[in-house]
């Protein structure tokens, strides 16, 4: 690639610099990528690609372009454009035959293009993402034709770049005629670098020990303070809620709660122990696969639990099962290889190389999770309280001495531990069939009335004699009677009910069966003469191997121990499990993407076009996670490397983060992307801190972010980076700030979210009733990301500044610049009560109203205010003082709070509000600079 | 100032420009310095607003600044009346007489196989029509005694009598309705339409949204949604208790004349900066900050509803001090004559399952449509006689229908009347801005249970309505996350016969 640039930089005179990617057309060599695929992406594709293929041809794969098409014509003979039907009909003049039909031809040089790449033998090339990463040539700065083409006065390059970074970006740079900006001042240097890895502002002795640190590694100094900061995870952890979808309800028309935030926490830990990107992206993906799983790598299967479920009346469990388990196909290709797989969801991609039946296979890593849209959101990961988790630990002690053999005793060991902390495997009663006077109850649970019966579908009962049944109804004396194989075949049992008080509330029997060898269908009918319209209430049934030394026909004192764990109450998080044997799923293609047509039959794989998965990889999710995270994966590391510098620069190296496919933005400097992604891999590891100090190390993030008038018409967007990132600071920081320099920001870390203020009537949940109840103490000003995330309903001051409602996987936040942007930071009490505090603060911190608004922005920029706007502000509070002075009455209003001392109500600190809420809205408070 | 201005706009043209220039072309950074080169860019193929007037629209507005549409368009601006929970339509224009035939009797086995119900199981029993019909003014139109004021302006109305859905669950069938999609994420009707007609009044938000009935929609404020589209085309929701926007009240203990002070200075500073960095999103954001002033008085005077003279609140049955359906068809008007393109109501409590006595056909749908209809037909009027009614497109509907069947929820027989969410037939309605005035389209079969002639399906009523807006539903487009995105997703059909 290094030698393109250089073969560029020969031909590159005025003008043709400015056209490099044209370039090409005065090449010999046609390039598929850069010169062909655009045109056919443009101009053929959507009639000849994935969705259609018109006259059996098509462009996306070289073999079925190559293919004689439907007429037995070949479209495009290598090495012979003339005997090409494509060139011949691109070139004819009726307008019935010439492509692209009824569309504008083609023209005469893109035509010729066309020709000349056919000529050449019509070599296909595979897009640049899809293809290895490796390691470029770092560019050498002051080069001879780098010198000729950019001469630079009174700058000295090589003394300019820190890092590798530098030397990509100067490269293109001088290639453009552009000189990197200085470096910015400290001040604001400090700030950038806090606000980029932290989310939080520098306190003032920070800046001020940063500003007067005069040995040479004082900025790197700076980062590792940072990076070692709890406030680190907090803000990476920020970015990644997106991505996982993160919310704390359940979505959809109920939006019930959700309590998934030990998810949210396993994150900020994970950020903070720098745990390696690998490793992140497996835990996430496939922690509960992973030998020995501990309660942190299931508590991070997390992830994939953040879809929503569907708890409306009404709605079918499977419907929405499958919907979640498609959001995790496309969240996995979204998040990790910028990927859009969702269009093959109906469809082969109309663009990049992956067919319709590809979808399906990925899909069946995912399709044997254990969740099934069921409201009481299972499996989870339970944590027993205390005195539970004793018994716990008693039982798992009784089976390590009672069980002779040890690896027997680790296998009883396994499967009971799993069933207390997960409750699973079970089968859930919306999987009950042929109901007579029986019905599943607001499309639920299952549940029947006296002389109803049910049938439970092919289950495998060797060995597993104890039968546990989730119950709840009202009911008395009703009795359920178990049968073999007929609704009128052998008993196996005949149980009580227990009445639990009501259908909701349930209660878990252990019932013991007769040893019964293989596949079975079981039929329940149900005896309820004293109260027949009271409905019996199934959640689920599990079929258990009985425990050591227990009774075969009766209850034993250690069955009745893991009953009472079983039956105890406990704090859950759902957690990703997968189901095997009876429970095992087969997946199907869905005909169009339509779940209710079911196509053929196809089991786990990765796409074709991609490296395939090593034979030594278990094909389930276990081994996708690690097929994701190999070296050889062209984007895992790109996509990664990619987003990453998105949030420090405000822009991604491929614009697109979203989309690396043939239709997203090409990279700006596409070896930088690479060079980076290899060193994430290679040199560091997959170390996420390692990676982002290297970027703010360079001598590119560290440019003053100014632009003279020259610069903003040539480069406007600062794609090239002559100078450093200016952008509006994200709806947390924005927040998190105000809190930090007006001194109310909490330090807690971790636990259930939290109800800041928040104006009445935002939530209206149709059914369940919650409420938004205000948080106390410090929860009032806690961080941002641990604010309560209602789907349907989002905090609103956060939904303003560009957060996502969290229904989806969201890989960028578009900036907006609105009203109601200014309408929060000037209005929203939130922020009220921040300018009040800061206010306090500035009356501290100066005795003359100058020095105390200095005093107010040197605690949020860290920087003396220019006299000019100093003027502006003291005018401002001048004007305002003396309508204080007439109106102490409005004055107390402004400044009233819960806990205010009202002597202290005087014109001079209502007026310091009013100026503390303008300093909180000026654009440069609120930019990162 | 004024140069200001002219700064401003040159800074929001480049940015659009470059918006779309990074998403049409592959070419490449080195062009994109070079002014020249846009014109060798096809504009036309994707986040393409208005294919035939590309060059005004894309190179010289602001995001919501009014752009025009393709070609004449019939309407201006959208009242869309969204009756959430889904009316039944056999009891208000889809006139059975046959089905009261069969009151009573258990519904034939064929209209059960293969189907699924939100909650009906087994064998239910058919349900004759409660309401009592009669045609009504020239054009002869059904309407039943449920909807008396409605009848009298049946003259201005298109019934789409055979629409049907996809989707037999609240959340997912309303926000296929309103953004083409069963699933979150899409962008909603008003996002597009403000995505590409801008909004004609720059004090007021382009799309606002007014709920009533107690409760929000089933779907959230997803059916409002801007989706992937840029937040300032989303919806602004309107309350009704507290600021009618979000933060629209100073701080208490500051007044206008303060808070105009404050923005003047922030301004002032911001031009400074923006005189030292040249960032023009600093300029943007002077802009805006002016507008939140402007918006601050604007929306509370659109929604003073005390200024309307007396007998027009007496029309709608207003009462002022009161959020209701009828306050909120009031303030439509007095929106959509302040120019706000698409203003959207949404009334809960229209679920009719008969589980309750609020929840029944034979109690509470009469008891909705006695809340609702005096406003509904109000405001038909109310625009007429300002000469609104030409060229502003009103809608009202649910988003489906209701089973001919009673239904017999977990089995059971219920305490009151009610249908069962039904996905293969129901009625729609709509008014003004281009389509025929006293008009029926569609046909369901003897008993309301399928369209049988003239089908419409949801995406077809979108189409249509964009096509009166001027637009061509399959060119309204945006690009995001690899392929071009519409309304319309892959389908949709304009519903020609029932134009003007």
């Amino acid at each position: 690639m290094k030698t393109q640039w250089l073969f560029i930089g020969v031909a590159g005179v005025g003008v043709a610099l400015l056209l490099s990617s044209f370039l090409g057309i005065f090449e010999k060599r046609v390039d598929y990528n850069t010169q062909v695929k655009p045109l056919l992406n443009k101009n053929c594709i959507t009639c000849h690609g994935g969705v259609k293929k018109a006259a059996g041809f098509s462009l996306l794969f070289k073999q079925e372009a190559l293919a004689p098409a439907k007429s037995g014509k070949l479209a495009i003979v290598p090495g012979d454009a003339d005997a090409s039907e494509m060139i011949r009909r691109l070139t004819l003049t009726d307008p019935n035959e010439r492509m692209p039909l009824d569309h504008p031809a083609l023209k005469p040089d893109e035509i010729d293009l066309l020709r000349r790449w056919i000529d050449q033998g019509a070599k296909w090339g595979d897009h640049w993402a899809y293809q290895p990463v490796e390691r470029p040539d770092v560019p050498t700065t002051g080069s001879f034709w780098n010198r000729l083409t950019a001469f630079i006065p009174g700058h000295d390059k090589d003394r300019w770049a820190t890092n590798e970074i530098d030397h990509f970006i100067l490269d293109k740079l001088e290639q453009e005629g552009l000189t990197p900006s200085p470096e910015a001042d400290r001040a604001i240097l400090i700030r950038r670098v806090s606000l980029d890895l932290t989310g939080l502002p520098p306190t003032e002795k920070e800046a001020a020990d940063f500003i007067s640190d005069t040995s040479p590694d004082a900025y790197e100094k700076v980062i590792d303070r940072l990076l070692k900061s709890p406030a680190y995870g907090e803000r990476w952890s920020g970015m990644w809620l997106d991505l996982a979808r993160y919310a704390d309800t359940k979505g959809y028309e109920r939006d019930p709660g959700r309590k998934i935030w030990r998810y949210r926490d396993w994150l900020i830990k994970a950020f903070n122990d720098d745990k390696p990107f690998n490793k992140f992206t497996v835990e996430q993906l496939a922690g509960d696969l992973l030998p020995a799983p501990t309660d942190d790598q299931f508590v991070a299967t997390g992830f994939h639990r953040n879809t929503m479920n569907n708890d409306e009346g009404g709605t079918q469990d499977e419907e929405f099962r499958v919907a979640a388990v498609i959001d995790r196909v496309n969240t996995t290709w979204d998040v990790w290889q910028g990927t859009t797989f969702a269009c093959i969801q109906c469809h082969s991609h109309p663009y990049d190389p992956f067919t319709h039946d590809e979808y399906y296979k990925f899909m069946a890593f995912f399709n044997n999770a254990r969740d099934e849209d069921v409201t009481s959101d299972t499996p989870t990961l339970r944590f027993y309280k205390p005195d539970d988790s004793l018994k716990v630990v008693s039982l798992q002690q009784f089976i390590k001495t009672t069980v002779a053999k040890p690896k027997q005793a680790q296998q009883t060991l396994n499967q009971v531990t799993k069933l207390v902390r997960t409750v699973e495997p079970k089968i859930n009663s919306h999987d009950f069939d042929q109901l007579v006077n029986a019905s599943l109850l607001d499309a639920k649970y299952f549940g029947f009335q006296d002389k109803g019966s049910t049938r439970i579908k092919n289950v495998t009962l060797t060995g597993r004699p104890r039968l546990l049944i989730a119950w709840g109804t009202k009911a008395t004396d009703a009795t359920v009677t178990i049968r073999q194989d007929k609704l009128d075949g052998p008993v196996l049992a005949r149980v009580p009910v227990p009445n639990t008080g009501s259908q909701g509330n349930d209660t878990i029997q252990m019932i013991p069966l007769p040893d019964v060898r293989g596949k079975h269908n079981l039929y329940l009918s149900l005896n309820s003469p004293t109260s027949p319209k009271d409905w019996v209430q199934i959640k689920w049934v599990s079929f258990q191997p009985v425990l050591p030394g227990q009774p075969m026909d009766a209850l034993g004192k250690k069955d009745q121990l893991l009953l009472d764990i079983l039956n105890a109450d406990a704090a859950q998080t759902p957690i990703m499990l997968d189901g095997t044997g009876d429970l095992a799923r087969e997946t199907h293609v869905f005909e169009r993407g339509n779940w209710m047509v079911k196509g053929k039959k196809v089991s786990p794989d990765v796409p074709k076009s991609f490296p395939a998965m090593s034979p030594d990889l278990p094909r389930n999710r276990l081994g996708m996670a690690r097929w994701l995270v190999n070296r050889s994966n062209p984007l895992s590391a790109r996509v990664a490397v990619n987003r990453f510098w998105e949030q420090l620069f405000g822009t991604g190296i491929v614009e697109t983060i979203e989309d690396m496919g043939t239709q997203g933005i090409p990279p700006t400097h596409r070896e930088l992307l690479d060079y980076l992604a290899v060193e994430f891999m290679e040199t560091d590891r997959w170390s996420m801190k390692k990676l982002l100090k290297k970027i703010v190390m360079s001598a590119t993030y560290r440019q003053q972010s100014s632009a003279s008038p020259e610069l903003l018409a040539k480069d406007p967007y600062n794609r090239l980076l002559a100078r450093g990132p200016r952008v509006r600071l994200s709806a947390e920081v924005v927040h998190d700030q105000a809190l930090a320099v007006s001194k109310l920001l909490s330090q807690k870390m971790y636990g259930p979210s939290v109800m800041p203020s928040q104006p009445d009537g935002i939530w209206q949940s149709p059914y369940d009733g919650e409420k938004w109840k205000q948080s106390t103490g410090e929860d009032r000003h806690r961080r941002a990301l641990y604010t309560y995330w209602k789907r349907t309903a989002p905090y609103p001051s956060m939904v303003t500044f560009d957060s996502p409602s969290r229904e989806f996987c969201q890989l960028r936040r578009l900036r907006t610049n609105t009203p109601l942007q200014a309408l929060v930071t000037l209005n929203d009490p939130v922020y009220v009560e921040a300018a009040q505090h800061l206010a306090d603060y500035m009356s501290n911190h100066g005795k003359s109203p100058e020095g105390q608004i200095q005093a107010g922005f040197q605690q949020i920029m860290l920087r003396n205010l220019p006299s000019k706007k100093l003027a502006v502000l003291v005018r401002l509070y001048r004007t305002t003082e003396q309508y204080y002075r007439k109106k102490p009455g409005e004055a107390e209003a402004l400044l009233d709070r819960p806990g205010f001392d009202c002597t202290k109500v005087s014109p001079q600190l209502a007026a310091l509000t009013v100026t503390a809420n303008t300093l909180l809205n000026l654009d440069e408070v609120l930019t990162k600079e | 100032m004024n140069k200001l201005l002219q700064e401003l706009q040159q800074a929001a043209a480049e940015r659009e420009t470059r918006r779309h220039f990074l998403h049409t072309c592959s070419t490449g950074l080195g062009a994109m310095a070079f002014g020249s080169l846009l014109q060798s860019c096809n504009f036309l193929t994707n986040n393409d607003r208005q294919p035939n007037t590309v060059g005004s629209a894309i190179q010289s507005d602001e995001p919501t600044a009014p752009h025009p549409s393709a070609y004449l368009p019939k309407a201006q601006r959208v009242i869309y009346i969204h009756m959430a929970g889904s009316p039944s339509q056999l009891e208000l224009f889809d006139y059975k007489p046959e089905l009261a035939k069969y009151n009573g009797k258990d519904c034939p086995q064929e209209l059960l196989t293969g189907k699924k119900f939100a909650f009906i199981r087994g064998v239910p029993k058919m349900l004759g029509p409660q309401g009592k019909f009669a045609q009504h003014g020239h054009s002869g139109a059904w309407v039943s005694d449920y909807l008396p004021h409605l009848q009298g302006v049946v003259d201005d109305i298109t019934f789409l009598k055979a629409m049907h859905t996809d989707q037999f669950n609240h959340a997912p069938a309303q926000l296929l309705m309103h953004t083409g999609s069963a699933r979150l994420g899409r962008p909603s009707m008003g996002s597009w339409v403000t995505y590409g007609l801008g909004t004609e009044n720059d004090n007021l938000p382009g799309y606002i949204v007014l709920a009533s009935g107690g409760k929000q929609p089933d779907a959230g404020k997803s059916v409002w949604g801007s989706g992937f589209l840029p937040t300032v085309y989303q919806g602004v929701q309107c309350r009704t208790d507290g600021d009618p926007v979000l933060f629209a009240s100073d701080p208490s203990g500051m007044n206008r004349d303060i808070r105009k002070q404050t923005i003047d200075a922030i301004s002032e500073i911001n031009q400074q900066q923006y005189d030292d960095v040249k960032d023009p999103e600093i300029l943007t954001r002077i802009a805006q900050y002016e507008l939140a002033f402007r918006m601050q008085m604007s929306v509370p005077d659109a929604m003073a509803i005390k200024n309307e003279p007396q007998y027009i609140l007496d029309s709608y049955g207003v009462d002022p001090n009161k959020g209701s359906f009828a306050r909120n068809c009031l303030l439509a008007r007095r929106l959509v004559e302040r120019g706000v393109r698409f203003v959207q109501l949404f009334d809960w409590g229209w679920d009719t399952h008969g589980t309750s006595a609020d929840g029944s056909i034979d109690v509470g749908l009469k008891e909705k449509c006695h809340q609702s209809d005096q406003a509904v037909a109000a405001l038909l009027k109310d625009l007429k006689q300002r000469g609104l009614l030409d060229d502003t497109l009103v809608v009202w509907g649910g988003e489906f229908g209701r089973t001919p069947m009673q239904e017999n929820r977990d089995g059971q027989v219920l305490p009151f009347m009610g249908r069962d969410h039904h996905l293969e037939a129901f009625t729609v309605w709509m008014a003004g801005g281009g389509v025929k005035k006293g008009f029926s389209f569609g046909e369901t079969d003897d008993i309301g249970y399928y369209g049988v002639k003239d089908k419409v399906h949801i995406h077809d009523l979108q189409a249509t309505i964009l096509h009166l807006l001027g637009f061509d539903h399959t060119k309204l487009t945006y690009q995001f996350q690899g392929r071009p995105f519409r309304l319309t997703d892959v389908a949709g059909k304009i519903v020609k016969p029932i134009l003007a």
